[in-house]
């Protein structure tokens, strides 16, 4: 056996005229949990894609185990004893969780086989799950725990992990990275896009370091330094790493504030007539951050979606500003339409309450100046929102939502995703609307950003809301629904 | 009563074979509105096979003329990833255009009285005896047989495969299905041509087994009745089979009402199984939805 399960030499490709990769590599070794840095629109990505078959490579090789192979496809790469778990899921949303690891087999089907294998599948792994649930129904982190199942039913040799901690809590990630390597079979691979470089160092063996398309540091993790990583991540710009993890400076709160958003015992029902949140009352006042923590799935995406005005309550006063700005998790699909141009995708801004003709001239103004302040990086306002990086995309939705609302904002892990330059901005806008006298609500599943940003906690567990202190040990217990001793 | 019920099911026939064909075809995320293109080119072809090759020969002709159709639809739609809805009604024209050419050119202008062997109805013993609806099921040509033989194996197929796991994925999610390994548009391509031949076996029945002769334009809509049945069949082969029923008996109902003569005016009945259809849909409505994917020509498929 070659004791390199996957080579990727100089790899080159192109899309139209941007190049996502310039002769990278990649060398992964047999039993090796395989860390790929690198900031967003490193490559890192479409690298992997390549590997798994979804992408063809314009130059270049892939070797598994040491022979030559192309892949034209995914069930190629599967064949080969490649599986991938991807970050934007691929799931059938109405089918079940059998259904949907059972897909890309071959012959009959048999549901009670299939639904058996998936259990002794999650028993063994340790990722419970419920066979029968249909994807749509699922929280994020259950549907992460599909995405995973299904890779591993492959049975594959090396296992590609893409940004696999994103909507995790702390204690989940934690999980699933030390047991990285026992995912895949004996002497498998493991490999980890990440942008961490903390959770690299932590759970790698080796690391590959990605800049703008090519491969720019690749060593052992226990040979590598933070500072080293950052600087080849970083390159050129290279900026001390304190200044970019967040401004936590905290404006004097003024002793009386106004209270600007107001729920009183809201209670909502999702479609299918689940309580989701249960008489939950919560106070934002003017010129404060209040941070949202909870386990995915406890009522915290209506919570948000009540204070930003975008879903009724079931019961309950519900007291708003005219217009509140809200900043949806999946921006790709919520925020923006990807096939429009910048300037239109503002014009949308409050659309719902809009009348009348459209002041374009003015909009190209506003756009422009969006651009300029919020350091969007783009030609111009014409080209279509998909041509923005997911840094550049994120800045536009929260310089929109802010300069459009003003007095209220609400934002749903803002940062998730971005590079450490781009999380740093946006929650130096965040912080920087709250001085000017906005009331924010900022939830996100990384505790760190709530522990930095917020002025005040609150909780949701179990679709009810708490009051919470600011500090790790009271949020974690509160997450999971230990009362305070 | 019994008349009736025969009726229902001889008019309902040709409908279910074109709709179970559609119903696949629209699970892989296309909708193929060339459907009524693919009805009437069996048709023409199932004359020209059952004059050569009896009435058989007839039926594997008509599937072979509506595959083909499908396949110039397929090339666009699904290889191109043309405009579905602009690429089958230009399809269906294409096709109603030249068949009747075709038939003009084989038969000459005068579109001559038509030698072609017919499929009579054969009662199977017993069965046929059950009251009341005996007859109407069990004494039909036998191509109404083949139908009823397809609907299981059709389901069967959809929910017991892993191809038919696959179909069902790639209308659903194309690109969840192609990250497991699913050739998207191979699914999508084949899925057409099952369609388009089983519209071809429909033009073919209604020639074979009912009209006994060819007429231009002899498919008269069914292509978009049976994407109608689609729907109201919520997307599964037993619905849509229960689905085309309801509407025979809304068409035989229809010329029972004309025959016995009342005064209210005739177009009212005609548009009855429309009627029919836009108050089950309303009926219907939310509780299945299509498949997530249908229609959308933008979706990568790679």
């Amino acid at each position: 056996m070659h004791d390199v399960a996957l080579e990727l030499a100089s790899i080159t490709k192109s899309f139209g005229r941007t190049t996502a990769l310039q002769s990278a590599s990649l060398s992964a070794r047999r039993g090796t949990v395989h860390a790929i840095l690198g900031e967003n629109g490193a490559g890192k990505t479409s690298l992997m894609r390549i590997a798994f078959g979804m992408l063809q490579p314009d130059a270049g090789t892939i070797r598994v185990n040491g022979d030559i192979k192309s892949f034209a496809s995914p069930s190629a790469a599967i064949a080969n004893g490649i599986a991938m778990v991807h970050q934007h899921f691929t799931l059938v949303r109405a089918m079940t969780v059998t259904e949907n690891v059972a897909l890309g087999g071959r012959g009959l089907l048999h549901p009670r086989k299939a639904r058996s294998e998936l259990l002794a599948l999650a028993r063994r792994t340790g990722f419970a799950i419920d066979p029968d649930a249909r994807v749509e129904e699922l929280p994020a982190g259950a549907q992460q725990r599909v995405e995973i199942l299904k890779a591993l039913s492959h049975k594959p040799r090396v296992l590609i992990l893409d940004e696999p901690t994103a909507i995790l809590t702390p204690i989940e990630a934690h999980d699933l990275l030390n047991r990285a390597r026992e995912l895949v079979n004996d002497g498998g691979t493991a490999i980890l896009i990440t942008h961490k470089l903390r959770d690299a160092l932590k759970f790698a063996d080796d690391i590959t370091v990605l800049r703008r398309g090519a491969t720019v540091w690749t060593g052992r993790a226990d040979e590598a330094t933070e500072d080293a990583l950052v600087s080849a991540m970083l390159g050129g710009e290279r900026a001390p790493l304190e200044s970019l993890e967040g401004n936590n400076s905290r404006r004097k709160r003024a002793s009386v504030s106004e209270v600007v958003m107001a729920l009183r015992n809201v209670s909502v029902r999702d479609a299918s007539g689940v309580e989701r949140l249960k008489a939950a009352s919560l106070e934002v006042c003017a010129g404060e951050i209040v941070g949202v923590a909870a386990v995915e799935g406890n009522g915290q995406h209506e919570l948000l979606r009540v204070l930003a005005g975008r879903i009724g309550a079931t019961s309950g006063v519900v007291t708003l500003p005219p217009s509140v700005g809200f900043i949806p998790e999946d921006r790709q699909r919520d925020a923006l339409i990807q096939d429009l141009s910048l300037r239109d995708n503002v014009a949308l801004a409050g659309a719902g309450a809009r009348r009348g003709m459209m002041d374009w001239v003015a909009i190209g103004d506003r756009t422009r100046n969006l651009l300029g302040a919020y350091d969007v990086r783009a030609r111009d306002e014409n080209v279509h929102a998909s041509t923005l990086s997911g840094g550049n995309q994120q800045k536009l939705v929260v310089g929109r939502e802010i300069e459009w609302a003003h007095v209220a904002l609400v934002a749903e892990n803002p940062s998730r995703g971005l590079d450490i330059h781009a999380s740093a901005a946006v929650r130096a806008r965040i912080i920087e609307a709250r001085d000017s006298g906005a009331a924010v609500v900022i939830y996100s599943s990384d505790l760190d950003e709530i522990v930095s940003l917020a002025d005040r906690v609150v909780v949701v567990y179990a679709g009810k809301v708490s009051e919470c202190g600011n500090d790790y040990e009271s949020i974690g217990r509160a997450m999971l629904g230990v009362t305070p001793p | 009563m019994e008349a009736f019920l025969e009726g229902v099911v001889r008019t309902a026939t040709p409908l279910a074979l074109a709709a179970l064909g559609e119903t696949v075809t629209e699970r892989s995320g296309i909708i193929n509105i060339g459907l009524e293109g693919s009805i009437i080119a069996g048709a023409l072809g199932s004359v020209v096979g059952a004059a050569h090759g009896g009435v058989w020969a007839g039926f594997v002709f008509g599937a072979v003329c509506g595959l083909a159709v499908a396949a110039i639809f397929a090339l666009f739609a699904v290889v191109l990833r043309a405009d579905q809805i602009i690429t089958g009604t230009a399809v269906t024209l294409l096709a109603l255009g030249g068949t009747g050419t075709l038939y003009r050119l084989i038969y000459g202008s005068a579109g001559a009285a038509l030698n072609t062997p017919t499929l009579n109805p054969a009662a199977i013993p017993f069965l046929s005896k059950i009251p009341v609806v005996g007859l109407a099921l069990f004494a039909q040509p036998s191509i109404t047989y083949v139908l009823y033989a397809l609907i299981p194996v059709v389901s069967w197929w959809m929910y017991r495969t892993h191809a038919g796991l696959a179909l069902r994925s790639v209308g659903e999610n194309p690109a969840a299905a192609i990250a497991a390994g699913v050739r998207g548009k191979r699914v999508q391509f084949t899925a057409v041509l099952f369609g388009g031949a089983l519209g071809g076996v429909s033009g073919a029945t209604l020639v074979l087994a009912q009209a006994g002769t060819f007429v231009e334009g002899m498919s008269a809509g069914r292509g978009f009745i049976a994407i109608a049945i689609v729907v109201l069949g919520r997307w599964n082969p037993l619905g849509t089979v229960l689905a085309a029923l309801i509407f025979g008996a809304a068409s035989a109902l229809q010329f029972y009402f004309q025959a016995i003569g009342t005064n209210l005016p005739y177009q009212l009945f005609l548009a009855f199984p429309y009627v029919l259809t836009l108050i089950a849909l309303a009926a219907t409505h939310g509780r299945v939805s299509a498949p997530a994917a249908l229609g959308r020509q933008d979706l990568e498929l790679e």
